[in-house]
């Protein structure tokens, strides 16, 4: 049964209407500061933010919504997942074929991929609506502060890694940075997450909307541009300059051995 | 005792002398050197010890305290790991420096950190476990909830007669049949029709038919009289329970246990949890109320988990946070507090506190609007980030003052309108404040 978990309260002149896809289930490692980053940063380019949790044998109906936030979660929850998307494959990939904005982090970019392997060896399907795949590794994961560079958007971004998986991207699919410190998607191919037309893609934690307000700003004021294209919108240095302060940190860490 | 292991006691014990005589610290280093010399040392040195093993993600510390103050009560001197040293190093050093008891029965009570377990239970056979819980703690060091459980269980699994005490609140701690005998403990003080808990709880999904769970009753976090509304699935019938809470303040918590009152001078539900595990101790151990009764007032409150102090002055009391689970129990504890008060989250990112920061924003800040807040101050190596998630809650900016260093926290706190102050702080933060709070004189400079 699909239910709103957040809403921001008082006036406000335009609305968004966000599905946090299994938010109840894919939500590991502070990545519920995502929503509420695009909430924040919503609010202050005057939406109304509604957050619907659509969750297992709920309904995903894309026109509902004006953006998505696809979280990860652990392996066990993340199989469940895998078993209750195929009934909303199809509306997802026409949500973001027709350019709909996305967020996925860790598990929720694996999933819009064609398959990930478990830890374990087991192999997860996607549901393929990109063509990237994630393979396993053998006892180890890649841990620690993370730093890439998106060339096109000229910004840097900053967050945590800790994740099991290697992904490689296809050719039509663009990294999100490639990477200065850390592992990024694989460790070999130097980048880090994706973007597909306005779909995000990213193993960042940190979370990655709150250590990346420019992010978090292009990601919403997509979603706003897309539902009100003729309206204004106000510039980042005016609404959300201080929240750039202290993204970038000095005591860079990497795993702990156990 | 083999050459060996002589040898290795004898390192040990005269590297703990030294460093307490000397230099006024003990903790792991005696650990390690006596380990280096024989490995198998714990099987030497715990041998004839009756041995209780406390261990999950929240609430060990506090738990052993309230167990070794009841059963000190009742059988004498219990050796224990009270400075927090609870991976096998530690362990090795508190059985290195426990006095013998001279009245009976060798009892250890010890904290033991999930990840160690199988490696500590491999020389020493406990005779009961208790589980508290297990919630996303720092997961740089030890990944999935399930992998955690699974370490606990393979844990005990070695002293396989040994009971195990489970909170029977968390649907986890029913997920998978364990070769040992178990027996649960439990809030049973309310119920309502079943809903879910907050959409942000890891941990709800049913172990048999993968269903999300409800709850008739859900104290915090996923623990509470679940029941899968699919299969029946439901919470085990409890052994200990807990049937009212009589009288619940920020600072104190009074509540029924079997039929019995029990007093503790510490706020917040998470503790109430924690005396309840040690009430089951105790009651597993045939212990009478009265007995029980006596040994919460010896009880010596746990160094910084929950320690108040003057500023100048101001009321302050220093709590660690570590995870969310954690920092919510607080942050519902404070709304308790029947006075204003100035809120102070000291933020660091050190291997000790977690690298990762991310857990901060699974914490809901935004129960800080109702709270009585005057104003706040973020401070330690990540300030910045602290007062994002602060602001981010919908507090207002121009009541938040960041500064990094701890030094000059304080010199804002002394200059807050406010009579009272909560400091947040994570580990790092918390042994650094105190410091700095001893060298000023605010507090004494020993830890418990």
């Amino acid at each position: 049964m699909t239910y709103t978990s957040i809403k921001s309260e008082g006036d406000f002149p335009y609305d968004l209407r966000v599905a946090h896809l299994y938010g109840d289930l894919m939500n590991t490692y502070g990545d519920n500061g995502n929503i509420l980053m695009l909430k924040y940063v919503g609010e202050k380019l005057g939406a109304r933010m509604t957050f619907d949790i659509v969750s297992l044998e709920d309904d995903f109906n894309a026109d509902d919504y004006d953006l998505v936030f696809f979280g990860g979660g652990q392996d066990y929850e993340q199989f469940i997942v895998s078993q209750d998307l195929p009934t909303k494959a199809v509306e997802i990939k026409r949500f973001i074929e027709n350019d709909g904005t996305m967020l996925a982090i860790c598990g929720g970019f694996q999933f819009l991929g064609k398959y990930y392997i478990e830890a374990s060896g087991r192999k997860i399907d996607g549901i393929s609506a990109m063509d990237h795949y994630t393979l396993n590794q053998e006892n180890n994961r890649f841990i620690g502060d993370i730093e890439i560079h998106n060339d096109e958007f000229d910004e840097t971004y900053y967050g945590f890694e800790n994740h099991q998986g290697r992904t490689f991207l296809a050719e039509n699919q663009k990294p999100l940075g490639r990477v200065i410190i850390g592992q990024g998607n694989n460790n070999e191919d130097g980048t880090e997450g994706m973007t597909y037309k306005n779909v995000f893609g990213s193993y960042f934690h940190g979370p990655i909307l709150s250590r990346n307000a420019r992010l978090a700003y292009r990601i919403v004021s997509t979603a706003f541009h897309q539902k009100y294209p003729d309206v204004a919108i106000p510039a980042f240095e005016n609404i959300l300059a201080d929240e750039t302060k202290g993204q970038r940190i000095t005591d860079i860490k990497r795993k702990v051995e156990k | 005792m083999t050459f060996k292991s002589s040898l290795a006691v004898f390192s040990g014990k005269s590297s703990q002398f030294i460093l307490q005589k000397f230099f006024k610290r003990g903790s792991t280093f005696p650990g390690r050197l006596a380990l280096k010399i024989d490995p198998k040392i714990l099987d030497t040195i715990a041998r004839d010890y009756e041995i209780v093993v406390v261990t999950g993600t929240n609430g060990k510390t506090l738990t052993t305290a309230l167990t070794v103050g009841i059963l000190e009560n009742a059988f004498g001197q219990i050796a224990t790991n009270t400075t927090g040293a609870n991976m096998i190093t530690g362990i090795v050093s508190t059985f290195l420096s426990a006095k013998r008891n001279k009245t009976g029965k060798n009892i250890a009570v010890l904290e033991i950190d999930e990840a160690s377990l199988p490696a500590v239970t491999e020389y020493i056979t406990p005779s009961l476990f208790v589980f508290t819980n297990i919630f996303r703690d720092q997961m740089d060091r030890y990944g999935e909830i399930y992998t955690t459980y699974d370490f606990i269980i393979k844990g005990a699994a070695k002293a396989p007669n040994a009971t195990v005490l489970l909170n029977g609140d968390s649907p986890l701690f029913n997920s998978k049949a364990l070769v040992n005998p178990v027996k649960y403990y439990g809030f049973d003080h309310e119920h309502h029709a079943p809903k879910r808990a907050h959409y942000n709880t890891e941990g709800i999904v049913c172990p048999n038919c993968h269903h999300i769970l409800d709850y008739t009753m859900n104290t915090y976090a996923n623990l509470g009289d679940y029941i899968c509304q699919n299969c029946g699935f439901h919470r085990p019938e409890l052994d200990y329970r807990l049937t009212e809470l009589t009288n619940i303040t920020n600072t104190t918590s009074e509540f029924v246990i079997d039929g019995a009152t029990y007093h503790i001078n510490v706020g917040g539900l998470y503790n109430i949890y924690n005396a309840l595990a040690a009430v089951s101790v105790a009651e597993f151990f045939g212990l009478e109320s009265s007995l029980i009764t006596q040994g919460f007032n010896n009880s010596h409150a746990v160094f910084g988990r929950q320690e108040s102090f003057n500023v100048g002055d101001k009321r302050c009391t220093l709590v660690l946070i570590k995870n969310p689970v954690g920092a919510n129990q607080v942050l519902d504890m404070m709304k308790l507090a029947p006075y204003p008060f100035a809120l102070v989250a000291l933020l660091n990112a050190n291997y000790a506190d977690g690298i990762d920061t991310s857990w901060i924003w699974d914490a809901n800040f935004e129960t800080i609007h109702d709270l009585d807040v005057t104003s706040v101050i973020t401070g330690g190596v990540r300030h910045t980030e602290m007062a994002r998630r602060i602001r981010v809650s919908g507090f207002n900016p121009d009541k938040i003052t960041e500064s990094e260093k701890l030094a000059d926290v304080l010199d804002l706190i002394e200059q807050q309108d406010s009579e009272h102050v909560y400091i947040l702080a994570t580990y790092t933060a918390m042994l650094e404040m105190r410091e700095i709070l001893a060298n000023r004189h605010y507090v004494n400079g020993e830890m418990k």
